[in-house]
C-alpha cells in the first residue's frame, strides 16, 4: 500500500479521499488552488500545497502543477477524485512517466474507453445490449428515412463528432426527420467541421440505472450492485438510490453480472460504473462507462459496507481485490440527495457566498459528506456541489422517512441551495411509487414541480 | 508557445552538441508538436508535458479568451463578493495547515489575503526554488528583473522582481520545495523623490 499520496481535487471528494487515507494510515497531501486556501480538506490534510490560481486550467487541470506538487511533497501516487483530470489518459500517462501511481485505471484502459462510441462497440460485442441505431452514418435523406422506419419513431439524430447537444434532435415523424436532418447537418458542420449524422432509437420515459464494478490487476472482478439515478435536471443527477425500483431482484442481478463479465473481458481495471438506460419494458441498454469514483458512490457504500475509495487505493497499489462476489452483500435501501448551491427560483443559477450557519443532520442511517463549515466562502469558480446527504433504511419507505427528517434538520445559511427541489421530490407521487424517469423534472418544469408540491 | 529543454548535456563537444540540438528541435517541431497539439485539443488538460529521449516538450493552452484567464501569480485572487476584505468575521484557523508545508518550517512564507504586495517576489509555480545571482541582498533591481527560477519537472519558471528596489532577505532556502504564490525574495522599495498627485483612487 502507498505510504503517502497527493489528492488532486477539492471540496467534498477531497475530504472523502482524505478520510479513506486516515483509515488506511496513508499520509495525505492536498493540492489546492488559491481559491481553496481556506477549504476544509486543505486545513485537515497532513500537508497542503498551493498549486496555482483559481482558474482550474492553471491548477486542478494543470498536469505539470499537480505532478510537481506530488514530487516535491514526496508522494507515491495521485488520486484525481472525479471530474478534472480523473479520466484523462494523457495525464495518467504523464503521471506514470514520473514514476508515480495513478489511482484509477491505467492509461491504456482509459484510452480504450475514451470514446463513448468505441466503448459501446467494445462492450456491445461482449454481451451488453446497446441502444438500437442506424447502420453506419446516414448517406442521404432516403437512407435516413429507411433507417428511421426500421428503428421505429421516435428517433434521435446524433452527430458523429462532438457532443453537448449540438446537432442533436429528437423527431417523432418522417416529416420532422426530413426538416431536422438539414438543421442538424449544418449545426454539426459549424460546430465540429463534420456533418456526418447517425440515428439512435429514442426511449421515452427511460430510467437511468448504473452498475458499480471493481476489477483488480489480476482480472478478478466483482459488482457491487446498481444505483438508480433517474431523478435528473438537464442531464444532471440530483437524487440517486439503490436498489433501483425499476427492476426486480432477478433482473438486477442479471444486469450486474453481465456488466462485470463484459468489463473483465475488456481488460478493465480499478473501480468503474457502467451506465444503462432502462426502457418502460425493463430492457437495459448500455450507454457509457465512467472510469473513476463517482459522486454517488456512498449509496453503494451504505448498502455493502465496503469503502469504495479504499478499494480504489488497494487496486491501484497492485493488491488483489480480496473479495469474492459472494462476499458482497446488499442490505436495505439507500438514497443520496445532492445539495447544490443553486437557486431553484431562478433557473437553478449557481451561487457563491459565505456560509453563515451549517448543521449536518445525524441519527441512525444518516451520513453527510460535505466540506462546509460556518464562515467558509463558497468560491464561484467550481461546480456547485455543497455536499451529499445520504440516508439508509432497511427498506425504501424507511429510507424516505429518514431522508425527509434529515432534510428538515439540515441547516445551510448564507447561500441559496436546491433543498426545496428535494423536499418536493420526497413528496412527489411518482417518486414515492418508484416511477421516476430521467425526463420527469424537465417535462414538468422545475417551477411547476415546486408549485405542485407546495399545494 | 512550446518550449524545449535538453537535460543531461554535460561532457559533450559544444559545436557538435549544438548542431545535434538544432536537428533535434527541428525534428520535434515537425514530428512531435503537431501530434501533441492535436492531443491537447482532445483533452481537458491546461498544460501538457512529454519526454522524448533527452528532451522535454511542454505545451500550454493559451489563456485570455474567457473571464478570469490570464491572471498572473502576482494578482490577488479576485473574490467575487464585494467588500470581502472588510467583513471581519473570524475564520476557523485558516493558517493551521501551512505549518506543515514542505520547505517552509516557519510556516510564514505564504502571502496573506490582501492587496498585492509589491515588495515581495513570489513563486510562479509549485517546484524547487533556485535563486539567481541577482537575488543577493543589496542588489539594485528593476521591476521584471530575473531573481531566480522555480524548477517544475525540469522546466525553469522565472521568479521576477515585482518592483524597482533593492534586494533584501531571501525567505526560502535554495533548492527547497515552494508552492504557487509563496513569498521568496523581499524587495526594499525605492521611494520616488517626488510623490505623485494626491487624491487618486480610494
Amino acid at each position: 500500500m502507498f505510504r503517502r499520496i497527493l489528492i488532486a481535487n477539492r471540496g467534498e471528494i477531497a475530504l472523502r479521499i482524505l478520510r479513506a487515507c486516515r483509515t488506511l494510515g496513508i499520509e495525505a497531501v492536498v493540492a489546492y488552488s488559491e481559491a481553496d486556501r481556506d477549504s476544509l480538506p486543505a486545513q485537515l490534510a497532513d500537508e497542503a500545497i498551493c498549486i496555482g490560481p483559481p482558474d482550474a486550467r492553471r491548477s486542478y487541470l494543470s498536469a505539470p502543477a499537480v505532478i510537481s506538487a506530488a514530487l516535491v511533497t514526496g508522494c507515491e501516487a495521485i488520486h484525481p477524485g472525479y471530474g478534472f483530470l480523473s479520466e484523462d489518459e494523457t495525464f495518467a500517462e504523464v503521471v506514470r512517466a514520473h514514476d508515480l501511481a495513478f489511482i484509477g485505471p491505467p492509461p491504456e484502459v482509459l484510452d480504450r474507453f475514451a470514446s463513448k462510441e468505441g466503448s459501446r462497440r467494445l462492450l456491445g460485442g461482449l454481451g451488453l445490449a446497446t441502444i438500437p441505431g442506424s447502420q453506419g452514418m446516414l448517406r442521404d435523406d432516403e437512407h435516413a428515412l429507411d433507417e428511421a422506419a426500421r428503428l421505429g419513431y421516435p428517433v434521435l439524430i446524433k452527430p458523429s463528432a462532438g457532443g453537448g447537444g449540438k446537432g442533436m434532435r429528437m423527431v417523432r415523424t418522417s416529416r420532422e426527420l426530413e426538416s431536422a436532418i438539414r438543421v442538424c447537418r449544418s449545426e454539426a458542420k459549424a460546430a465540429f467541421g463534420d456533418d456526418s449524422l447517425y440515428l439512435e432509437k429514442w426511449l421515452d420515459d427511460n430510467r437511468h440505472v448504473e452498475v458499480q464494478v471493481a476489477v483488480d490487476r489480476f482480472g478478478h472482478g466483482i459488482h457491487l450492485g446498481e444505483r438508480d439515478c433517474s431523478v435528473q435536471r438537464r442531464h444532471q443527477k440530483i437524487v440517486e438510490e439503490a436498489p433501483t425500483p425499476a427492476l426486480g431482484t432477478a433482473a438486477r442481478e442479471q444486469l450486474a453480472e453481465a456488466a462485470v463479465r463484459a468489463v473483465v473481458a475488456a481488460g478493465y481495471e480499478n473501480v468503474g460504473t457502467l451506465e444503462f438506460l432502462v426502457d418502460a419494458d425493463g430492457n437495459a441498454y448500455f450507454i457509457e462507462i465512467n472510469c473513476r469514483i463517482q459522486v454517488e458512490h456512498p449509496v453503494t457504500e451504505m448498502l455493502t459496507g465496503i469503502d469504495m475509495v479504499e478499494l480504489q487505493l488497494r487496486i491501484a497499489a497492485g493488491e488483489p481485490l480480496g473479495l469474492r462476489q459472494a462476499d458482497v452483500e446488499l442490505r436495505g435501501h439507500a438514497i443520496e440527495l445532492r445539495i447544490n448551491a443553486e437557486d431553484p427560483a431562478h433557473e437553478f443559477r449557481p451561487g457563491a457566498g459565505t456560509i453563515e450557519r451549517f448543521h449536518a443532520p445525524g441519527g441512525p442511517g444518516v451520513r453527510m459528506d460535505s466540506h462546509l463549515y460556518p464562515g467558509y466562502d463558497v468560491p464561484p469558480y467550481y461546480d456547485s456541489l455543497l455536499g451529499k446527504l445520504i440516508v439508509w433504511g432497511p427498506d425504501r419507505p424507511t429510507a424516505i422517512a429518514r431522508a425527509r427528517a434529515a432534510l428538515e434538520e439540515l441547516v445551510i445559511d448564507g447561500v441559496t441551495t436546491n433543498v426545496e427541489i428535494h423536499r418536493a421530490m420526497l413528496e412527489n407521487e411518482a417518486f414515492l411509487e418508484g416511477r421516476m424517469t430521467t425526463n420527469m423534472l424537465d417535462r414538468i418544469g422545475s417551477a411547476a414541480f415546486l408549485a405542485a408540491a407546495a399545494r | 508557445m512550446p518550449e524545449a529543454d535538453p537535460q543531461h548535456r554535460e561532457q559533450r563537444a559544444e559545436g557538435v552538441d549544438r548542431q545535434a540540438d538544432h536537428a533535434a528541435i527541428a525534428r520535434l517541431a515537425d514530428e512531435l508538436l503537431p501530434a501533441l497539439i492535436a492531443k491537447l485539443g482532445t483533452t481537458r488538460l491546461g498544460e501538457l508535458e512529454v519526454r522524448e529521449g533527452e528532451w522535454r516538450v511542454r505545451l500550454r493552452r493559451p489563456f485570455g479568451t474567457a473571464p478570469g484567464e490570464g491572471r498572473r501569480s502576482t494578482d490577488r485572487p479576485s473574490r467575487s463578493q464585494p467588500g470581502h476584505e472588510g467583513h471581519g468575521h473570524a475564520r476557523p484557523t485558516p493558517e493551521a495547515h501551512r505549518v506543515a508545508r514542505a520547505g517552509d518550517p516557519s510556516g510564514n512564507g505564504s502571502r496573506p489575503h490582501g492587496e498585492p504586495d509589491r515588495s515581495v517576489a513570489t513563486s510562479p509555480a509549485v517546484g524547487i526554488f533556485r535563486p539567481g545571482a541577482r537575488a543577493a541582498a543589496g542588489t539594485r533591481v528593476r521591476a521584471g528583473d530575473l531573481l531566480g527560477t522555480v524548477d517544475v519537472l525540469g522546466m525553469p519558471q522565472e521568479v521576477t522582481a515585482p518592483a524597482d528596489g533593492i534586494v533584501g532577505a531571501t525567505l526560502v532556502e535554495p533548492e527547497t520545495a515552494v508552492e504557487y504564490g509563496q513569498e521568496l525574495v523581499r524587495i526594499e522599495l525605492v521611494v520616488p523623490a517626488s510623490p505623485g498627485p494626491v487624491g487618486e483612487g480610494h
